[in-house]
C-alpha cells in the first residue's frame, strides 16, 4: 500500500470513529433528558432533516410546523411518560431488562454495578451533576461515544494498536451490555410512544447499535 | 424497514456532529474525566471482588423502628439485619424490616420531581427540576404567609416520628401553620385517649421480662404490633423459659392467639365488658390488691378511704357479671372467672390491649376498663405489669417561630363528633374540607400517607382529592405512585428511609431508654431528596432561616445537645455504633410513688382534689384568686401541677400532662367524661349498630399480617411473595348457613360500599364475623403491589424478577365498605364495627 493510500485509510478510520462517536452522542442526548429548545431547532434544521429523510424517518407534520415551545412541552411530557412515570413507564436502565443468574435484578441491580465498574475502569467517572442511575440508556450510549472518540484520537496519532484495543473494549461493552437490552428497550419505546419522535429515535437507535456492532467486528477482523 | 448502511450512517453522524457543534445537545454529560486505556494495563473484568460495608441504621417499615445494620456491597444495599447492640431489639429484625431493601430498588420508584399536566387522575405528568418545583411551591405558600393566613397551608403525615417529625414541625412553626394533620385516629387514638384520661401522657408498655401472667385483648403481638420486635420476643421468651401463660381474646385465631395458652374467641366490641367482668370476679372474690387503690379515684370524693374505694368499685362493676359477659361476648363465664383469678393471684401480670379491643364505638372507655383491671390488681407501673413506655428524650435545635401561628379547625372532626380528640380525627379531614364550614386549606401537602387507600369509605376521599375547588393545590413527597399521590399536582421524590438521616426514640421493651440513629446506607437514587433537606431550602425561598442546614446537620446538632449521647461521643459515636443507652439506668418503674418537695414558691394545696399546684405557673392572677377558684376552677391550673396529697404525703402520682384536666389520681371516676355526657366510670356501651343487626347481618373486622404494614409494603416483592392474598375468614357454621364453601367467590356489602373476595372457611374465627386483612388490593403502587405492569397504569416496566411472580392473586381491600366514622369519645376510626351482608358471588 502506498503512503498516500495508507494515509487515506487512516483518515477514513478517524472519520468513521468520529462519526460513530457523534451518532452515539446524539442518541445519548435524545434519551438523557427532555429536548431543549436549541436541540429541537437543530433537529428541525435542514442538515438533520436530510439525514432523517434518508433513514426514512418521518417525525410527523407536527414536528415540522408546531411552535418550538409547544413541541418542547409535548416532547417533555412524552419523555416523562415514557421514561420516568410516575405510573406507567419504561424504566430505561439495563438492570430492568437484563437478568444475571443468581444476582439481584431490579433498579440499581447487580448489573448496574457491573456497568459502573466497567465505565470507571476506563478512567471515566460519573459527573457529580448527573442525577441518573449508572446504567441509564443514555450513559451507555455516551460511553460508547466516548470510546469511539478516544479511538479516533488513537487512529489520528498513528497508534493503530491502541485504536484496535479501544475497538475491542467497545466490542466487549456492546456484547456484555448494550446489545443485551437495547433491542428490547427500543421495541418497548416503539410500542408505547404516542409521538413519532421517540418512536423513530428508538428505531434509529436499534438499527444504529446493530450496524455499529457489525462495523466494530469488521474493523477488528 | 430501511436498514442503516454506511452512507446513511455517515449522513446521520454528520448531522449529529453538527448538532453538537451548534451546542444543541444536552447541557451536561453523564461522564467526566478522560479515558486511559492501556493495552494490558487495566483489568476489564467486572469480577474485581466486592467490598461489603456494615452501617448501623434504623428500620422504618413500621413504627417499631428497630435499630438495624445495613450491608452495602458495591454501593448497593444488599442486606439488613438487627443491630446486635440494641437493648430494644436484641439484634432482631422482622421479615418486613429485612425486605426494606425492596423499598430502595423497586422498579416503580419515583426518582424525579413531577408536575401534573392533565386532569387530576389522568396520569399525565411532566418532569420538572427541583428548582422549578420549589419555586412553584414557594409561589403558593409565600402569599398565604404574607397575607397573615399561614393556616391555609395544611401538612398531613402518616408515619412521621422522631427527627422526621421534629424537622417538619420546626419548619411549620417557623412558617406559621398549625394546620397539621396526622393519622393516629386510624391507628390507636382510642387507646391513648382512654389512658390519658387516667394516668396522663404515659402510654403503656408491658414488662414481659418480669411478668408472671399475660392477658391480651385484641393485640396480634407476635405478628404485628406498634412495638413488635421488642415485645414479641420478650413475650415468647417469658412463655418458653418461665412458663408464663398468655390468654388471648380475639375474634380470630391470629398467630398470636394460636401460640397462646388459650385462645378465647370474642364478639367484636365486647372486650371492655369482659375486662369489667374480670374486675367483678376479682372484687367479689376479694382477690384485689389494696396497694394501688390510694392512687385511684373511683367516686366523686377525692379523699375516700381505700375501703370506701374498694366498696365503690365493687358496686360499680356489680352488674358486669361473667354471665352477662358470656351472653354478650360469647366468652364462657367459667373462663372469665379462671383467667381473672389467675391474673389477680399472679405476683405480677400484664394486661395487653390494642386495636381489636379499642377501635370501636366507645373504644376509649374499653381501654379505661383495661386500666381498671390492671389497677385493682396492682399491675400498673410495677415490674412485671402494665408499665409506662420509655423512649429516648432527644434535645434538638429549634428555629425561630413565626409571629403569626394559626390553625384551621379541621383536624378534630365536626363539632360534637368527638369529646376528646386529643390525637385528632385525621380520617375526617377530607369530610371537613368538603363541608367547608371550618375553612379549606389552599395548599395541602402530604407525606408517608395514602388516605385514598387507607381511609374508610376511601372512594369518597378520591373524589374529594379530584375536586380542585375543594383542594386547590396538592403536593406530595413520595417514593411510589399510589392511590393518593396519583391525584397530586406536584410529586416530590422522597428518599427511602435507607437513604436518610434521623434520630430515633421508639419505646423500649425493658424500661431503659435507647437512643439510636438512622444513617443513609447509600446516596439517594435519582433526584430523591429527604424532606429534612427540603425544608431549609424552601424556608430560604419564603424568606426565613431554620436553625439547621439539612437533616444531617439537625441530627448532628441533636447528638451534641442531648445529655448522655453527647458525653458518649456525640454524633461520631452514634455514626459508629448506631445505638446508645445509659449503662447505669435501672429502668423506669414506680414513677407515681416518687416523693415531691412541695415547699416551692407559689405551691398551694387544693383542698378539694388534694393537688399541690403552683398557682404562679397556672395563669392565676394571685394566690387569693387561685385559692378562691380552686385547682379545677382555674384555667391552666394543670400546668402548675406539682404533686398529689395522699394521706398527708406528697406523691408525684399521675400528673395531668395531657389535655385532660385532672388530679394526680387515676381518674376512674372522671369529671371530664361527665362534662361531656359520657359515663363517669368505665362501663359497657354496646355498639349501637350491633344492636340493630338483622339475622343475616355480620360484623366485619380487619387485621394486619406478619409481613405487611397497612399501606407501605405492598411494593416490596419479597413480602408480597409471602403474602399476596387476603381471603375473608368466615366461620364454618356461618358459611354453611349462606351456602358458602371454602374458596368460593363471595360479595361483602355494607351501607357504604362493597367488594368481592374469596372465602376462607375456618373454625378459627368466631361465628357471625368476617375478617379481612387490610394491606392488599392495591389499585396502583407498581407491579408487585397491583400485579399490573405497563402499559396498564400503576407500574413501570417490570424488572427481571417479575417473571418469577408465580402467584395470580393480589388481594382485595375492605376499606371501601367501611364507613368513615368515629368513636364519640376519642374520635378514633371505628374499624371493627362495620355491619355487612355476605353472600356467594
Amino acid at each position: 500500500m502506498s503512503a498516500v493510500a495508507m494515509k487515506d485509510e487512516q483518515a477514513g478510520k478517524v472519520e468513521m470513529a468520529t462519526a460513530r462517536s457523534q451518532a452515539y452522542g446524539l442518541l445519548a442526548s435524545v434519551f438523557r433528558a427532555e429536548p431543549s429548545r436549541e436541540f429541537i431547532d437543530e433537529l428541525r434544521g435542514p442538515r438533520f432533516a436530510g439525514a432523517l429523510a434518508s433513514l426514512d424517518v418521518d417525525l410527523g407534520r407536527d414536528f415540522e410546523i408546531a411552535s418550538a415551545e409547544a413541541l418542547r412541552e409535548d416532547l417533555g411530557i412524552e419523555f416523562t411518560r415514557l421514561f420516568m412515570g410516575p405510573g406507567e413507564h419504561i424504566s430505561p436502565h439495563e438492570s430492568i431488562f437484563v437478568e444475571v443468574d443468581g444476582e439481584a435484578g431490579g433498579l440499581y441491580g447487580a448489573i448496574t454495578v457491573k456497568v459502573k465498574k466497567f465505565i470507571e475502569t476506563t478512567g471515566l467517572v460519573y459527573d457529580d451533576a448527573f442525577t441518573g442511575l449508572p446504567d441509564h440508556v443514555s450513559v451507555e450510549l455516551e460511553f460508547m461515544g466516548r470510546l469511539s472518540e478516544f479511538e479516533a484520537e488513537k487512529w489520528a496519532d498513528g497508534d493503530d494498536e491502541g485504536a484496535r484495543y479501544c475497538l475491542s473494549v467497545q466490542k466487549m461493552f456492546a456484547e456484555e451490555h448494550l446489545l443485551r437490552w437495547i433491542p428490547q428497550f427500543c421495541e418497548q419505546v416503539i410500542a408505547r410512544a404516542d409521538l413519532p419522535f421517540y418512536r423513530e429515535m428508538a428505531r434509529i437507535t436499534n438499527e444504529f447499535v446493530d450496524f455499529d456492532y457489525e462495523s466494530i467486528e469488521k474493523s477488528l477482523a | 424497514m430501511n436498514k442503516m448502511n454506511r452512507r446513511k450512517f455517515m449522513q446521520f453522524a454528520a448531522a449529529s456532529g453538527a448538532a453538537f457543534t451548534a451546542g444543541a445537545g444536552v447541557s451536561g454529560n453523564a461522564l467526566a474525566g478522560s479515558i486511559k486505556l492501556e493495552e494490558g494495563g487495566r483489568d476489564f473484568s467486572p469480577k474485581t471482588g466486592k467490598e461489603r460495608k456494615a452501617i448501623p441504621t434504623a428500620c422504618w417499615q413500621c413504627v417499631t423502628r428497630d435499630a438495624a445494620i445495613g450491608y452495602v456491597e458495591d454501593g448497593r444495599v444488599v442486606k439488613l439485619e438487627g443491630n446486635p447492640n440494641s437493648i430494644r431489639t436484641l439484634g432482631k429484625l422482622c421479615a418486613r424490616g429485612q425486605a426494606g431493601v425492596n423499598q430502595v430498588y423497586f422498579p416503580d420508584r419515583i426518582l424525579y420531581p413531577m408536575q401534573r399536566v392533565g386532569k387530576r387522575g389522568e396520569h399525565k405528568w411532566k418532569r420538572i427540576s427541583w428548582d422549578e418545583a420549589l419555586d412553584t411551591i414557594a409561589s403558593k405558600l409565600k402569599p398565604l404567609r404574607d397575607a397573615g393566613t399561614p393556616e391555609l397551608f395544611m401538612y398531613q403525615y402518616g408515619r412521621h416520628k422522631a427527627s422526621q417529625a421534629a424537622t417538619m414541625y420546626d419548619f411549620m412553626a417557623a412558617y406559621g401553620t398549625k394546620t397539621i394533620g396526622n393519622h393516629t385516629s386510624v391507628c390507636e387514638a382510642a387507646k391513648w385517649v382512654g389512658q390519658e384520661s387516667l394516668w396522663g401522657g404515659m402510654y403503656d408498655n408491658w414488662d414481659y421480662d418480669n411478668t408472671d401472667f399475660v392477658v391480651n385483648f385484641g393485640s396480634n403481638q407476635f405478628e404485628t404490633h406498634t412495638n413488635h420486635i421488642p415485645t414479641a420476643q420478650r413475650l415468647i421468651r417469658a412463655m418458653v423459659d418461665r412458663g408464663v401463660p398468655l390468654y388471648t381474646f380475639d375474634v380470630r385465631l391470629s398467630n398470636t392467639a394460636a401460640k397462646s395458652t388459650r385462645w378465647l374467641p370474642i364478639k367484636p366490641g365486647t372486650d371492655g365488658l369482659v375486662a369489667l367482668a374480670m374486675v367483678n370476679v376479682i372484687m367479689n372474690e376479694n382477690l384485689y390488691k389494696r396497694d394501688h387503690f390510694k392512687f385511684m379515684r373511683v367516686t366523686e370524693d377525692y379523699h375516700a378511704s381505700v375501703d370506701d374505694k374498694i366498696a365503690a368499685v365493687k358496686a360499680q362493676v356489680a352488674e358486669f357479671t361473667p354471665e352477662l359477659a358470656e351472653k354478650e361476648s360469647t366468652v364462657p363465664a367459667d373462663a372469665i372467672r379462671e383467667i381473672a383469678r389467675g391474673f389477680a393471684k399472679a405476683n405480677s401480670a400484664c394486661l395487653v390491649s390494642y386495636r381489636g379491643a379499642v377501635m370501636h364505638y366507645h373504644g376509649a372507655d374499653s381501654e379505661r376498663a383495661m386500666m381498671l383491671l390492671a389497677a385493682v390488681t396492682n399491675n400498673l407501673d410495677r415490674p412485671g405489669g402494665r408499665v409506662m413506655g420509655v423512649g429516648a428524650g432527644w434535645k434538638h435545635p429549634k428555629s425561630k417561630p413565626a409571629k403569626v401561628h394559626k390553625a384551621l379547625h379541621i383536624n378534630d372532626g365536626f363539632p360534637g363528633e368527638a369529646a376528646y380528640p386529643t390525637h385528632h380525627v385525621s380520617h375526617r379531614v377530607f369530610d371537613m374540607i368538603k363541608d367547608g364550614n371550618e375553612g379549606r386549606p389552599q395548599v395541602y401537602w402530604w407525606s408517608c400517607y395514602n388516605p385514598a387507600y387507607i381511609n374508610g369509605n376511601n372512594s369518597e376521599v378520591t373524589e374529594i382529592f379530584k375536586d380542585e375547588k375543594l383542594m386547590p393545590f396538592l403536593i406530595t413527597s413520595n417514593i411510589v405512585y399510589d392511590e393518593t399521590s396519583s391525584l397530586a399536582d406536584i410529586i416530590l421524590p422522597d428518599v427511602t428511609y435507607l437513604e436518610r438521616w434521623d434520630w430515633e426514640d421508639m419505646v423500649s421493651g425493658n424500661q431503659i431508654a435507647e437512643y439510636y440513629i438512622r444513617q443513609p446506607l447509600v446516596k439517594p437514587l435519582g433526584e430523591a431528596r429527604c424532606q429534612g433537606d427540603v425544608w431549609p431550602e424552601l424556608a430560604k425561598r419564603l424568606g426565613f432561616e431554620l436553625a439547621w442546614s439539612d437533616k444531617e446537620d439537625f441530627v448532628r446538632q441533636s447528638c451534641e445537645m442531648t445529655p448522655g449521647v453527647r458525653e458518649a461521643g456525640g454524633f461520631e459515636y452514634m455514626k459508629k455504633h448506631g445505638v446508645w443507652h445509659d449503662p447505669n439506668d435501672k429502668g423506669n418503674y414506680g414513677f407515681y410513688e416518687a416523693s415531691v418537695d412541695v415547699g416551692g414558691d407559689g405551691v398551694i394545696l387544693d383542698e378539694k382534689t388534694g393537688v399541690y399546684w403552683n398557682w404562679k405557673k397556672s395563669g392565676a392572677s394571685s394566690a387569693a384568686d387561685a385559692k378562691a377558684k380552686g385547682y379545677l376552677g382555674t384555667e391552666g391550673a394543670k400546668s402548675g401541677y406539682v404533686a398529689q396529697n395522699i394521706d398527708g404525703k406528697a406523691y408525684l402520682a399521675y400528673p395531668p400532662n395531657t389535655k385532660f384536666t385532672k388530679s394526680g389520681l387515676l381518674d376512674f371516676y372522671s369529671d371530664n367524661f361527665i362534662a361531656k355526657g359520657l359515663p363517669a366510670f368505665p362501663t359497657y356501651t354496646p355498639v349501637p349498630e350491633h344492636q340493630k343487626m338483622g339475622s343475616d347481618d355480620m360484623i366485619m373486622t380487619t387485621y394486619k399480617t406478619a409481613v405487611h404494614t397497612h399501606s407501605r409494603t405492598a411494593h416490596c416483592k419479597w413480602l408480597v411473595e409471602m403474602k399476596h392474598d387476603n381471603p375473608a375468614w368466615i366461620n364454618t357454621v356461618t358459611a354453611e348457613a349462606r351456602g358458602i364453601k371454602n374458596g368460593d367467590k363471595i360479595k361483602v356489602k355494607s351501607d357504604v360500599g362493597e367488594f368481592a373476595t374469596t372465602a376462607y372457611v375456618t373454625e378459627g374465627i368466631i361465628p357471625g364475623v368476617i375478617a379481612v386483612s387490610h394491606s392488599l388490593g392495591r389499585k396502583y403502587s407498581g407491579v408487585y403491589a397491583s400485579g399490573k405492569s405497563s402499559p396498564i397504569d400503576g407500574g413501570a416496566s417490570p424488572d427481571p424478577d417479575a417473571k418469577n411472580i408465580w402467584w395470580k392473586t393480589h388481594g382485595t381491600h375492605p376499606n371501601v365498605a367501611i364507613p368513615n366514622w368515629s368513636d364519640p369519645i376519642s374520635g378514633t376510626q371505628r374499624w371493627m364495627d362495620t355491619v355487612v351482608r355476605v353472600s356467594k358471588a
